[in-house]
């Protein structure tokens, strides 16, 4: 049943997001993982069409807040107002009270506005001026993000990276998924007349589904020697953190319900390894990301 | 291990491709400067003060560099130019403490500070290396000095510590005890190697081998021109049988508790206490107050002794410590003797190596407690007459009266016997010094000394009433250990007695000692000894604890005894004996470089082996059976690289052999849910990988 459930929305997400399957599975993963996710591409890839997807097809509520270097805390989490007939003031929820938040072009904001999402996203709510308002449940973010390169951004700190189980990349459709793209119906057409797949309610169990996939100790040591191997060889200025270890096998486990197991294997691990790393660690030498990953996982044998 | 190695090259690399300098971490100084004096330190007790205070004064500088910021050479012109006033000021003490020559002691005191010198310097982690492996040289040094178990674990530590050194250099981060641990297990790894290594690699006898010339604190022989009663100084660390007896010389060896010699009898068949008398160099020519040996000349003046043994022989193995003369001790009497030193039995019954005993050395004996010597004649007899003119005259005048009232000469000498035993005579180990005649003075006056008096005064006795008679020295008892039962003589069981000649009978052993105080031949010299030179002085009076004090006396005797004769003085005889006890036949060097050759080559397959297969040795059957699995396919040239999945190998093999797709599936799937569901139906896999034998 729950894989069921999974594969539908697959299939309704891949009906509008052409030739990304597998960057579609890991979103979904990264999401019944209870994980907040970046989406790193060049604009008009489609990284607000699979937000936007994603929200409709699982039935959350969705906001969208576009960032930009003059954007202020209260833009997001909401504002205070005093209200001269109740001669009081009122608390007016910002765009963050919600259940899926996608923060466009989170590294064109301020620090400061980025760091208040963030603390938000990582404490589940939302205190101000004292008071404390708890977010929706679910609640996740969908942030993305151009390539640093580009003019105008204020890049993420590493302990905010960390704040997001997975990145992932979208990439240029492949030639066949292209001319489909083209030639087929406008893509905010199809996202009206799409189908919440489920409700929030089933979103939230299988949330709990997931967290209790079976974890041997024999998938444990793997997960440890990968950790090791980031810490020891070398190669990058600082190991993975025991929070990315968690990540890895929170994802993991929903990537193995997505999979129709109740059990966990490398293979999952291995799938999710690249998703779930690539933002955390930083290489001495300046290489592809993809390289190192990949090399990091051709080095660890599996115990 | 391995993993350090790759470290240290990508350190290496980094540094290569990078040019500026990465600063080691304060932590990694620390270790290797903490370290680095714990290496040095013992070495302060044999140097020159100086050597220490530069030393300190290095290390003192380093630290306030880490403490206050102090600068460094490399900070200001001007400690740089101090810095090597020091290194000069150092080599010019070197030269002024040692002379020309760079021997041994001179190049360590140059090793010493020049380490600290160069940790004054350390800026990449280049110079950590760089002084962590002059660390390890210090440590070789200190075998010049002392092989003794204490060193040999000091040193151990040491060399632990230096590779936590390498280690905190690369992994500043790790803690403590991941860094000590790691370096313990490289230091254990090396263990198969060392064993190899020292078993096997060719000992051959010679100077190429052995410690440089100095490195054996061998005494300066006692002189000849030794006057009555003078002190040796007291810096000779160890001491020996001297070639001549002066009165006042055994009494300093008895001072000393230092091993002379080491006894394993076989089967620990151990000859009556009253016959341990342990022959050394014998002496015949006295001028009334020194006693000398007989030249060469007339030693070589030898026919074949004549040996009539009785009885059973005792056979017996003996370690000899060093003491740069060429006399080897035995029991008496020796019927066989070694032939691998060249040893030669003299005219006066003394074992004689050719060459000065400046190693430990082993040799295989066996001796007869009863025996005749020389029975019917012996060449040298007339030196064992001579007496010095114009001395001695009361000795003279005492000899001429018991030789009137005795009817032979075995009843004369039983005659001078009762004469010491009936007057007031005493054994003391502090006797009064002698002046004058000594002889007489002691005879008359003194009337107290220890074996070499009563020897000396008997002999003398004896050649005054015409009976040939020469001192033998030597030692007389030691000590078993009921541990190893190894009898273990000392430097304090010196002694000296004396042999008479009577027609027929031969050389007979005579101890007057014995007459004065036969506890000494009894019960040997410990009971004579102050009570705290037996034990500490603070237990002296706690029964219970001497006798702990004692058990773990003879342990650690014990432990000493063979790690002198197995390791220390493992040399060319021990190899040749241990390999053909191992089974090789007729050892020489070229087998021995043979089989460590394909030792090492073993050894290094070894870790190639597992390294190649890092953890896959299976730790449990499951583990095990899908190994077998994976041998099956690998048949197929479908191999699993270690960061394989299980699911993308399955995979991979089913899609390369389509006919066992099914099976390999279902294997497979088994495998998964065994291994990483805990299901418990590993008897079903197993049984399938049994039934799974694919055929090309």
């Amino acid at each position: 049943m729950t894989q069921d459930g999974t594969d539908r929305i697959l299939h309704a997400i891949n009906s509008v997001i052409l030739g990304k399957q597998q960057p579609v599975k890991l979103a979904l993963a990264c999401i019944i993982a209870r994980g907040h996710l970046l989406i790193e591409d060049l604009p008009g890839v489609g990284k607000t069409t699979l937000a936007h997807t994603l929200a409709t097809t699982l039935g959350l509520r969705f906001q969208r807040v576009q960032f930009t270097s003059d954007m202020l805390p209260a833009d997001i989490l909401g504002v205070s107002i005093y209200d001269p007939e109740k001669h009081q003031f009122s608390f007016h929820r910002g765009p963050i009270f919600t259940q899926l938040l996608l923060a466009d072009e989170i590294n064109r904001a301020s620090p400061r506005t980025q760091s208040a999402l963030l603390e938000a996203m990582e404490e589940q709510q939302v205190t101000i001026e004292g008071e404390s308002f708890s977010l929706e449940d679910p609640f996740f973010v969908i942030a993305t993000q151009n390539p640093l390169h580009q003019i105008g951004t204020f890049p993420l700190p590493e302990s905010q990276l960390d704040r997001f189980l997975m990145r992932i990349q979208l990439g240029y459709p492949d030639h066949q998924a292209e001319r489909a793209l083209l030639m087929g119906e406008d893509r905010r057409q199809m996202l009206k007349q799409l189908d919440a797949q489920i409700t929030p309610l089933k979103l939230l169990e299988l949330q709990q589904i997931a967290s209790k996939v079976l974890l041997s100790d024999a998938l444990v040591d793997y997960v440890q020697a990968l950790l090791a191997y980031t810490r020891q060889s070398g190669q990058f200025y600082n190991g993975l953190s025991p929070r990315a270890g968690l990540g890895l096998i929170q994802a993991a486990r929903a990537w193995a319900m997505i999979n129709g197991r109740d059990f966990v294997i490398p293979e999952d691990v291995q799938a999710l390894f690249p998703g779930i790393v690539q933002h955390r660690l930083q290489a001495r030498e300046h290489l592809p990301s993809t390289d190192w990953v990949n090399d990091i996982l051709q080095q660890v044998a599996i115990p | 291990m391995i993993s350090i190695g790759m470290n240290v090259y990508r350190h290496w690399r980094y540094m290569v491709s990078k040019k500026p300098v990465i600063a080691p971490s304060k932590t990694t100084i620390h270790w290797l400067m903490v370290t680095l004096s714990i290496i040095a330190i013992p070495h302060f007790f044999y140097q020159p003060l100086w050597v220490a205070a530069i030393f300190t004064l290095m290390m003192g500088w380093r630290a306030m560099n880490s403490w206050r910021r102090w600068p460094l050479p490399v900070d200001k012109r001007a400690l740089k130019v101090l810095h090597s006033f020091f290194a000069v000021l150092t080599i010019v003490l070197v030269f002024y403490s040692y002379g020309i020559t760079i021997g041994r002691d001179a190049g360590v005191a140059l090793l010493t500070t020049m380490a600290a010198f160069k940790v004054v310097e350390v800026r990449s982690l280049r110079d950590i290396y760089l002084s962590c492996f002059m660390g390890f040289f210090l440590v070789i040094t200190h075998f010049f000095f002392n092989q003794s178990i204490p060193i040999v674990v000091l040193m151990l530590v040491n060399v632990i510590l230096l590779i936590c050194c390498l280690i905190t250099a690369n992994e500043s981060d790790s803690s403590i005890k991941h860094r000590l641990k790691q370096s313990s297990i490289i230091v254990l790894q090396a263990v198969p190697l060392m064993l190899l290594l020292f078993v096997l690699f060719p000992r051959i006898s010679g100077p190429i081998w052995g410690l440089p010339n100095d490195a054996m604190d061998i005494p300066d022989s006692l002189p000849d021109s030794m006057t009555l009663g003078e002190v040796p100084p007291q810096n000779n660390a160890i001491t020996g049988m001297s070639d001549n007896i002066t009165i006042g010389n055994i009494s300093q060896l008895i001072q000393s508790d230092a091993i002379a010699f080491r006894v394993k009898f076989e089967n620990n068949q151990f000859p009556q206490r009253q016959d341990l008398y342990w022959r050394g160099p014998v002496l015949w020519h006295t001028d009334g107050k020194r006693w000398l040996p007989l030249t060469e000349n007339q030693k070589r003046h030898e026919t074949t002794s004549k040996i009539h043994v009785t009885g059973n022989a005792l056979s017996y193995n003996i370690t000899l410590e060093p003491h740069d003369r060429r006399w080897l001790f035995a029991l008496d009497f020796p019927t066989k003797y070694p032939q691998t030193m060249q040893t030669r039995l003299s005219a006066d019954g003394g074992l004689n190596s050719v060459e000065a005993i400046k190693q430990r050395v082993q040799y295989q004996l066996s001796s007869h407690t009863d025996y005749l010597f020389n029975p019917d004649s012996d060449p040298n007899l007339r030196y064992g007459l001579n007496l010095p003119d114009d001395h001695h005259p009361r000795s003279q005048q005492l000899a001429r009266q018991l030789l009137e009232s005795s009817t032979s000469k075995t009843a004369y000498i039983d005659a001078v016997l009762d004469y010491f035993h009936q007057q007031n005579f005493s054994y003391s180990l502090s006797p009064p010094a002698l002046r004058g005649d000594t002889i007489d003075q002691f005879l008359f006056e003194s009337r107290q000394g220890f074996c070499e008096h009563y020897a000396a005064s008997f002999t003398v006795l004896m050649r005054a009433a015409g009976i040939p008679a020469r001192i033998v020295t030597g030692y007389q008892g030691g000590e078993i250990n009921p541990v190893d039962q190894i009898l273990t003589v000392r430097q304090r069981d010196a002694h000296a007695w004396t042999e008479v000649w009577l027609p027929e009978q031969g050389w007979i052993r005579i101890d007057p000692t014995a007459a004065v105080a036969s506890n000494r031949v009894d019960f040997g010299i410990r009971d004579l000894l102050p009570a705290e030179r037996r034990s500490p002085a603070a237990i002296a009076n706690h029964d219970r604890l001497v006798e702990i004090w004692q058990s773990a006396k003879n342990n650690w005797d014990a432990l000493n005894s063979a790690w002198d004769m197995w390791v220390v003085s493992y040399g060319p005889e021990r190899q040749l004996d241990l390999l053909k006890k191992l089974g090789m036949h007729q050892p020489d060097w070229q087998k021995m470089i043979a089989w460590l050759a394909i030792g090492i080559a073993l050894i290094f397959v070894w870790i190639a082996w597992t390294t190649l297969r890092q953890k896959s040795v299976s730790k449990n059957k499951v583990q095990r059976v899908y190994q077998t699995f994976c041998g099956k396919l690998a048949r197929f040239n479908i191999i699993k690289r270690p960061h394989e999945g299980p699911e993308d190998f399955a995979l991979r093999a089913q899609h390369a052999l389509p006919e066992y797709q099914q099976q390999i599936a279902s294997i497979n799937h088994l495998y998964l849910h065994v291994r990483y569901r805990g299901d418990t139906i590993a008897e079903d896999f197993f049984q399938a990988v049994k039934q799974f034998d694919p055929h090309p």
